[in-house]
Parts: structure tokens; sequence; C-alpha cells
């Protein structure tokens, strides 16, 4: 492993997350959904080796990024940010009444933000039926949020896209939302990105619909165990080898707690084409041990 | 041979749905119904090759194998009784719970009686692959007899909501949450009979946002007492959670959405998570059993059999419900 590869503090802790268990989750306690605790914890993780933060867009991680970028200038991580945060979204659907009072919602959060840009890519949307001028006005206004909280100095790497966007857009053969996205992007000058729990169909889909991958972060589970990797570890492993041009990060390196870490890297050392890791860490010696870790057998 | 399938109701569910079957090699998705003029003109605008209309009737003439109906619940009956009617299809899954009440759930059960066909309700859990394995244990006999269950059913999808918050159109908290865990104690123990009922509101004076009761096994040589907890404002439960507790005269079981744990009388115990139950699946989104789900009522279709759990599966989910709701009233009379 000679290229250097980009290690990212994961999000999920903060938000009460462990697709081992529920229980587990909420046995972490209260602390890592305080900012002040889980930006310490981003902290820690760039002092040990982290470049970056990959996290949903929410009112957690934005207040996280408040902390954060009040630090040092030298010391501030690279912005991996995944938009919408769906879990948000859903139950924002389930207290407004279902999809119709969702977009409503997220009209007026969006007409309130003063965000011209925004404004102005929305009306056009509305007004035009155009689904392609509503997804960049969208963006526009997570990237506004973004920028609000982070400063204007953030290192905005990339905007992926969530998972269950991504995954319905493959299955639902959208391929307009994928070429919107990164052309958007790439005028924007900030890295497009994919989050998928199918990241060998997303491959076949790009080959077929023709979708260049240079630039392109894509976020997906790689692990040992195949834990999450649709349809097969085999398949993901032989559609990785296939993507030499994208950046691929991988998440779900520890088969969500069910992996020790020497073992998790023991595996990913290996993966052909690997660009990223990304890892969520909820105390502090684990933010120490795991980056120094992965500084030491990825770099 | 590909099943024609239309989806009705873009929502939420309707869309996972629609996505699954659009990936499903033994599936064409021919339709899209959805009565929102908004959710329509960008629905045809954003999903190519797949119609989107407005109206049930313009369903009629296409040819299909099978309709899923994904709307709010209480427009379940009329649109399921129009699909037969018209003779859209013969063959309807329903998003759970199948209906808005007991007497609707029987006049839809009625119906398919009438109509055959292939009939079936989103109860997921069942094809998750822990309870999956619980199930299994159970029917083994590796529990013996079991005399105690706890099952619980939270979520904090209603934590913190104003009052007079949207929870109606969900018909409450053990029609859109419970249920779930209902239907598995039924799948697990078979017949059951409410004992006595707390249902709370928490949020408006006609919600129900909280349940208590407990039920005692019927028609059959199990004695066999439970009790079920349900609740939408729980902290803590950012995704909703179900699990049960299992005593029997030979250990306990716990299981859960993760996980399944054993603990025998002679003092061996055993853990599985769902890592080592093979969650495998094609495609993954919203959770694994979906797709399991989708998978297995297309089969049925495909293969003349009968899918499960059908209507008059879930008429047995309807009916606990109706119990406690009865109890609970008959409580409230008798305080007065």
């Amino acid at each position: 492993m000679n290229s250097k590869k980009l290690l990212l503090v994961g999000d999920n802790p903060f938000h009460g997350i462990s697709h081992l268990s529920q229980e587990r989750a909420t046995s972490r306690g209260n602390d890592l959904a305080h900012p002040n605790y889980a930006a310490d914890l981003v902290r820690k993780s760039l002092e040990n080796g982290a470049d970056g933060f990959m996290f949903t867009v929410s009112e957690t991680t934005l207040s996280i990024l408040r902390i954060i970028s009040k630090g040092e200038e030298h010391n501030r991580p690279q912005l991996y940010a995944i938009v919408p945060y769906a879990y948000e979204f859903v139950r924002l659907a389930v207290l407004a009444g279902g999809v119709p009072g969702l977009a409503m919602k997220l009209a007026q959060q969006i007409a309130f933000s003063g965000n011209w840009k925004a404004i102005v890519n929305g009306l056009r949307g509305v007004i035009g039926t155009d689904p392609a001028s509503l997804l960049r006005s969208y963006i526009l206004y997570e990237a506004s949020r973004l920028k609000s909280s982070a400063g204007k100095k953030a290192a905005l790497a990339s905007i992926l896209l969530h998972e269950v966007v991504t995954d319905m857009a493959l299955a639902l053969n959208m391929d307009w939302l994928f070429r919107t996205h990164i052309e958007f992007m790439l005028d924007c000058r900030i890295k497009p990105g994919f989050e998928t729990r199918n990241f060998a169909y997303l491959v076949k889909k790009f080959e077929e619909w023709g979708i260049d991958f240079r630039g392109v972060v894509i976020a997906a589970p790689f692990n040992a165990l195949g834990f999450q990797m649709c349809p097969s570890r085999e398949e993901c492993e032989k559609a990785l080898a296939k993507t030499s041009e994208a950046e691929v990060i991988v998440f779900s390196i520890l088969a969500s707690g069910y992996l020790k870490l020497p073992e998790a890297i023991e595996y990913i050392v290996n993966l052909p084409n690997l660009k990223g890791v990304a890892v969520g860490v909820s105390k502090k010696h684990h933010a120490c041990e795991t980056f120094k870790l992965l500084k030491e057998k990825l770099r | 041979m590909k099943a024609k399938v239309a989806v009705v109701g873009l929502g939420k569910m309707g869309l996972l749905h629609a996505s699954i079957l659009s990936v499903l090699d033994d599936v064409e998705l021919v339709a899209l119904c959805e009565k929102s003029t908004l959710v329509r003109r960008f629905g045809k605008r954003i999903i190519q090759g797949v119609s989107v209309v407005a109206d049930l009737a313009e369903l009629c003439g296409m040819g299909l194998d099978a309709v899923y109906v994904t709307t709010p619940v209480p427009s379940h009956l009329p649109i399921i009784k129009a699909i037969y009617t018209k003779g859209i299809a013969h063959n309807v899954f329903v998003e759970k719970p199948l209906a808005s009440s007991y007497a609707e759930v029987e006049e839809l059960c009625n119906l398919t009686r009438n109509q055959g066909g292939v009939n079936m309700v989103g109860y997921n859990r069942r094809f998750s692959v822990t309870f999956r394995k619980a199930k299994q244990i159970l029917d083994e006999g590796t529990l013996q007899e079991p005399s105690f269950f706890e099952g619980y059913a939270y979520s904090s999808d209603f934590l913190g909501a104003k009052m007079g918050s949207k929870t109606s159109s969900r018909g409450g908290v053990i029609s859109d949450l419970g249920c779930h865990v209902v239907d598995l104690a039924l799948w697990f123990f078979g017949q059951l009979e409410v004992e006595s009922a707390k249902l709370e509101s928490l949020i408006g004076s006609d919600s129900e946002d909280s349940a208590y009761f407990k039920v005692r096994a019927s028609g059959g040589p199990l004695a066999l007492g439970g009790e079920f907890k349900s609740s939408w404002c729980m902290e803590g439960y950012r995704l909703p959670e179900i699990g049960l507790l299992i005593k029997g005269s030979n250990g306990t079981m716990k299981v859960d959405e993760d996980k399944v744990e054993l603990k025998l009388d002679d003092g061996s115990s055993f853990l599985w998570h769902k890592h080592d139950l093979g969650d495998d699946v094609s495609f993954f989104i919203g959770g694994t059993e979906y797709l399991r789900e989708d998978e297995f009522f297309i089969g049925s279709i495909l293969n003349g059999s009968n899918a499960e759990p059908s209507f008059q599966t879930a008429c047995k989910v309807e009916e606990i419900i109706d119990q406690v709701k009865r109890v609970k009233e008959k409580s409230r009379r008798n305080e007065q």
C-alpha cells in the first residue's frame, strides 16, 4: 500500500447508531450526542492521523462543525458531507403527514434560508416541474447550512447523496439524478459523491449509463465478513477492482463492531483501488488507537 | 415469466416497494398510482418507463398480476375492494395494518375468500433473520413448553411531538407499531386472548400513544401468558425496535431485530447476531427483510402457492387490537 489513504472519522456514534445492536447504541450513553464531547473526539482523531470528518448533515453534526471551526486552521478537517439526513426526513414526513407535507416543510426552510440561488433553483424546479433544478436547490441549501456552521474557510471536500437516495435512484433507473449531481458539484468545485449499500450494482449501472467515475466519491461498506455488502463480498470486490478512477471510501470495516480493528485492517489493506476509510469512534482512547493504527497500516 | 405489478400510493413505503420491485428479475413494474397532483407531476418526470396515473380505474386493462397498496390505512378497504371489483388484479399486497378496524378487516377477508388469488400483509418482521431463528428454536422445542412472554415495540417517532400532531392517520400506536410484535407473538404461539389493557394518550386527547396489555393463550394446550408494551414516544429509539423475551420450561430466549440470545437451564447459552444468520440480500434498501418479503410474495404468485402473513392471518392481529380497545372501553365504563 503505497498511496496515501484518506482517513475519516464517521459520525454514526454521534447519532446513537450501532448496526450491531440498538441496545449497544443506547448503552453508550448520552455523552456522544453532546456536540462538545463529539467535537473532542473528532479533534482527537485528527491529532492521531485522521484527515477529515464524514457525516450526515443534521443539527447535531452542524453543532460539532461550529465547535471545530473555532479551532486552529491547520487542524480543520476535510469535510465529507452526506445529504439528506434520512432519519430526520422520515421523522418530518411522519409529523407532517406524508411526502407532500415533507416537501412543503422543506420548501419553507429553503425559502426562509435567504439563499437566493437555492430559492431561484427551487422556483424554477416547481414552476417547470424540473427535478434537476429541485436537486440543485436542495444541495445549495445544504451547502449554505454547512458553510454557515463550519465557516467560509472550511474544507468542504465532497457532498455525497445519502444511501436512501442513491439506492432508490439506482433501483428506479434515475440516471439523470447521478448526472445532475456530478455536473453540478463539479461546477461548484466540490467532489460529487454517493453513499450506497449496493456498490456492485452502482458500478454496473454507471457502466451501463456511461457515467465517468473520475473524481466521483463512492462510500460503501467493505469488511471481512461481507456484512451489508450486497449482493456479496465477492461481487463487491470484483466491482472495486474495476473502479480505479473513483475515490472509493469504505465504511462498516468493523462490521458494526463485530470485528476487531486489527482483523478489519488486515482485510481492507489488501483491497485494490481503495482511496479512503471512514470509522466511527465513541471514546477518546478509541479515537487515538484507531487512527494511530490505521495510519500505521494504511500509509 | 415476469409478474406485472403496480404500486398504489407514492409515499415512503410506496417508493420503497417500487424500488425493490424494480430490481427483482421476475417483476415488471408497470404503473404507479398516486392521487397527489404534485407527487404525480414529479413522479412522471423522475421515474422513466413506468406509467404514473391518478386513478385506480386507469390500472384496468394493464394486465396486472398484482397490486401493492401502500396508501394511508383508512383508504385500504375501498382501494382493495376496487382492485377486486374492477378486475384490476387477483393478487394484492397491502402494507400493514390491513385496515382501520376489525369490522373492515373481516369484510376484506370475506372478499378474498370469494376472489381467490394470493394476498399478503406487510408484517415484514417475519422476514428478519433473527425472528426466523427464534421461530425455528421454538418449533424445535429447545425451550420446551413456553410459559410466559413479554413483547415490546418502541420508537421515538412522536417523542416531543406537539399536541395535535398527525397521529390519527396512523391509527394509534398498537395499529402502527405494536401490530408487528402482536403478529410475531401469534406466529410464535398461535391464538391469544386479551385479559386486560391500558391505553394512554400523551400527544392528544384522542390519540393512542402508549399501550400495555396482558394476554393468555387460547384454543390450545398451552398454559401461556404474556404481555405487550408499546409506545412511539420513548426516548432513545431513533429506529423502531421490536422484541420478545420468552420463558420456557427449559430456559429463556430474547430476540430483537439485531440478535437472538438463548439461555438454557443446563447452563448453556447461545448468541446469534444477524451477521451469523446469513442476513444477505441481492439488493439492500430500507432493511433486508423488505426485499425478502417482496421476493416471497412475487414467488408465491408465480408458483401458485399461498403467501403468509395473508389477510386471514392479519385478521387475527386486528382481532387482538379490537379486543384491547373493547377491554379498555369496558374498564373505562366501569370506572365511571
